[in-house]
């Protein structure tokens, strides 16, 4: 009430038309689709195919590329609802990994595949080496939907990216899954040839594929947590005892509460990392940028929000929730898993720690709000 | 979860300049100050201080120049806020007036307060607290015991408030009291507030000494003190909605993630940056700092463009106070046990360890937070 209305801040917060159709369509189509009988055919080890096909038809894998490139055009910004929705409705689909890799493909002028898509950057998660005319050689673990893709996204340090058939005889496959039953497989590269290399340099991104990968995750990861909050507290005030709602009890409340208040934290950080994303998106190459720090923010509020989370959830919903009946596992499994995947939260703690070290008391306030130390 | 949800808000680049203005103007004000005055935040004063902000026209920003203000923008006051707060400049002085006294007199006395002790507040000269709790009244304030009876020109008031801070050097103390009778129906009925001279007769202050030994708060008693009609806030019977909308107004700022700032600066420059605990635990704090940056900036602006965010406020005080809980125990944690007695991060962590667990009671109990945030849930 301090503020005469007359010095109106702008709004400029507000999602953009394409940004509410891209919401609107995945939103709709998850939720008639995703079923918890189709997430436990998944779980059976079944491919969720029927779906792929429909998130193409929809154009979702895409989203991110340029018209030219055949893709949406879409922002950071104005795709993240299909990376939230993938959260949100346990979308066991390798959607997120096509997104970046097909955007990634195209900036890099590089042919699109019309195919589920993987991601990897050397230097992380095992000792696979790309060189500069397109040599593959080492492994690389916890290779998202490898099985599922012939194709992969391999970036390196210098600004390397290559696409590579994962199908040739010198790349041999290890199944291998996270804690939701998600492919995460082990590749081993022996002196294997890309299918093409280009060059890409994004503001002044280093390893494209892991600030990106955290990116995405942390948008996945607050889908993930917005669906165990409203399961947590559609439960809470339909599950009666002593004669009331548990959700009116305080002790349940506060729970609820403390939950919320993390959410709320990753949503924040996974926005301001969003708009940093898009901002870099337009940035000239080598250009300084906050898109760093912002996601290493993202990556942590989100992996911190997630074990808070999965442990008031399943508290709340008491034994009824420990249950493969019950749906609460689809998306704690996944929350398990995600907090961990491209860098814990732990680990950009220490990326950004060391870098608040480094900046010391004197230049940690400087750093703090030019977001970046 | 509508209800909790805080957008973005962007600093327009004006706000750069005024950043460096201020942060320059705060590096050579307070070029001695020693890290153990910094560590006392915004619960610091100095009315000298405080002056000299008036005088940088940094007191009463938003404020309409007819009542001594500066007429810039919200978010112009909050990026001098959270620049003064972070280098723990002493901003207790003024702190009350200026947050909330001011815009409520500009809210609910807009002809008679407001153009009449305003522009001294801006000035940095006049110093009001606020007198809510009592001692046996605390998170349920509805319960006020203190009463004031209409007499010929005013009105008397008998009652006591406590864990009145700044009241020993305030000029007003803004009371909340009951006016009418209670009314079983309607707990918020009957509820005004008064601005009481405090140096009208028949007013005590008497000093409570927090764990640390120190006078920041008090027990103001009240014995048939005269306060004139001029002196009702808003129209009698209007207290409680007055009240609910200051509160709502002091959650969300940069002083509640920020109180604990000046330990974690020293936990930085005692780190080694080879320790991976000490990189991971003051990474994760960074992390806290960045978000619940965006979150109370994302309020301020909500606030700005006339949005009511009384839940997303309550979620970031709730969150802030943990961030500034968490950090004496993290020193002890890092730095417990090995620490050289008498450092600036002894000092400074003397000093937090024992006055952070005031930080989840004022301005709104964590459980009274918490029980706004179910409310926002769909829970109550």
């Amino acid at each position: 009430m301090n503020q005469a209305t007359h010095y109106q801040a702008m709004d400029d917060s507000a999602p953009s038309e394409l940004q509410s159709i891209i919401a609107d369509s995945v939103e709709r189509l998850f939720a008639e689709q995703i079923s918890p009988q189709l997430l436990a055919h998944f779980d059976a080890g079944h491919r969720a195919t029927a779906l792929w096909q429909q998130v193409v038809e929809q154009g979702l894998p895409g989203a991110l590329m340029a018209e030219e490139a055949g893709g949406s055009a879409a922002s950071w910004l104005e795709a993240s609802p299909v990376l939230r929705a993938v959260g949100y409705w346990s979308a066991p689909l390798p959607l997120s990994e096509t997104m970046l890799a097909s955007l990634l493909l195209a900036r890099a002028g590089l042919e699109v595949p019309d195919e589920p898509i993987t991601l990897i950057q050397t230097g992380r998660l095992g000792d696979l080496t790309l060189t500069a005319d397109g040599q593959l050689h080492g492994r690389a673990f916890n290779v998202p939907w490898a099985r599922s893709s012939q194709w992969a996204v391999v970036a390196d340090g210098t600004g390397h990216v290559a696409l590579v058939d994962l199908r040739q005889a010198t790349v041999s496959l290890e199944a291998g899954s996270n804690f939701a039953g998600e492919e995460r497989d082990s590749l081993h590269f022996v002196n294997a040839r890309a299918h093409a290399i280009g060059h890409l340099q994004i503001a002044d991104v280093q390893e494209p594929v892991w600030l990106f990968g955290a990116l995405i995750r942390a948008c996945m990861l607050v889908g993930a947590l917005e669906s165990s909050l409203d399961k947590a507290v559609n439960y809470a005030n339909e599950r009666a005892q002593f004669g009331k709602a548990i959700g009116k009890f305080q002790a349940v409340q506060q729970q609820l509460a403390q939950m919320a208040g993390a959410i709320g934290a990753a949503r924040m950080a996974t926005q301001v990392a969003l708009r940093s994303a898009c901002e870099a998106q337009q940035a000239e190459a080598g250009a300084r940028s906050t898109l760093a720090f912002d996601v290493a923010v993202a990556k942590i509020c989100a992996g911190e929000a997630a074990t808070l989370a999965t442990s008031v959830a399943h508290q709340v919903h008491g034994a009824i929730g420990f249950t493969h009946e019950h749906t609460l596992h689809f998306t704690t499994r996944r929350l398990w898993s995600w907090r961990d995947e491209f860098g814990s939260d732990s680990q950009w703690a220490e990326v950004l720690g060391q870098a608040a070290i480094a900046a010391g008391g004197k230049g940690f306030w400087a750093g703090l709000t030019q977001r970046q130390f | 979860m509508q209800a909790l949800d805080i957008r973005p808000c962007q600093l327009d680049p004006k706000t750069q300049a005024l950043r460096a203005e201020v942060r320059e103007f705060v590096a050579e004000a307070l070029k001695d100050y020693p890290a153990h005055e910094r560590a006392k935040n915004w619960n610091g004063a100095d009315p000298q201080f405080s002056r000299k902000l008036g005088e940088r026209g940094w007191l009463g920003m938003t404020w309409p120049k007819r009542y001594g203000g500066h007429e810039r923008s919200a978010l112009e006051r909050y990026v001098v806020l959270e620049e003064l707060l972070a280098a723990g400049a002493p901003v207790n002085a003024h702190w009350i007036a200026e947050r909330q006294s001011g815009p409520l007199l500009m809210k609910f006395s807009p002809d008679v307060l407001a153009p009449r002790l305003m522009p001294a507040i801006a000035r940095g000269e006049l110093l009001f607290c606020i007198g809510m709790s009592e001692p046996n009244v605390g998170s349920d304030l509805a319960s006020v015991q203190t009463r004031a009876v209409q007499t010929e020109g005013g009105w008397i008031v008998n009652g006591s408030k406590v864990w009145t801070t700044g009241a020993h050097r305030c000029h007003y103390m803004v009371t909340l009291l009951r006016t009418g009778p209670k009314d079983a129906s309607n707990r918020h009925a009957g509820l005004s507030q008064l601005l009481i001279d405090m140096h009208a007769t028949g007013v005590t202050v008497r000093p409570i000494y927090n764990m640390l030994g120190e006078h920041d708060f008090n027990e103001v008693f009240l014995d048939d003190v005269f306060v004139p009609d001029d002196f009702v806030i808003g129209q009698p019977g209007d207290g409680w909605k007055q009240v609910g909308a200051e509160l709502a107004l002091e959650r969300s700022g940069p002083e509640r993630y920020l109180s604990s700032t000046q330990l974690y600066l020293e936990m930085l420059d005692a780190a080694d940056p080879q320790n991976a605990r000490h990189s991971v635990s003051l990474g994760r704090v960074a992390a806290r700092y960045a978000v619940l940056r965006q979150m109370s900036l994302g309020v301020a602006g909500m606030l700005a463009r006339g949005d009511n965010p009384a839940t997303p406020a309550a979620l970031v005080k709730d969150q802030g106070a943990l961030l500034e809980q968490s950090l004496p125990d993290l020193a002890h944690d890092l730095f417990g046990g090995t620490r050289e007695p008498g450092s600036p991060l002894d000092q400074v962590m003397r000093y937090l360890t024992q006055t952070a667990p005031s930080f989840s009671l004022r301005g709104g109990t964590r459980e009274i937070l918490r029980g706004i945030i179910a409310r926002g849930l769909g829970l109550r």
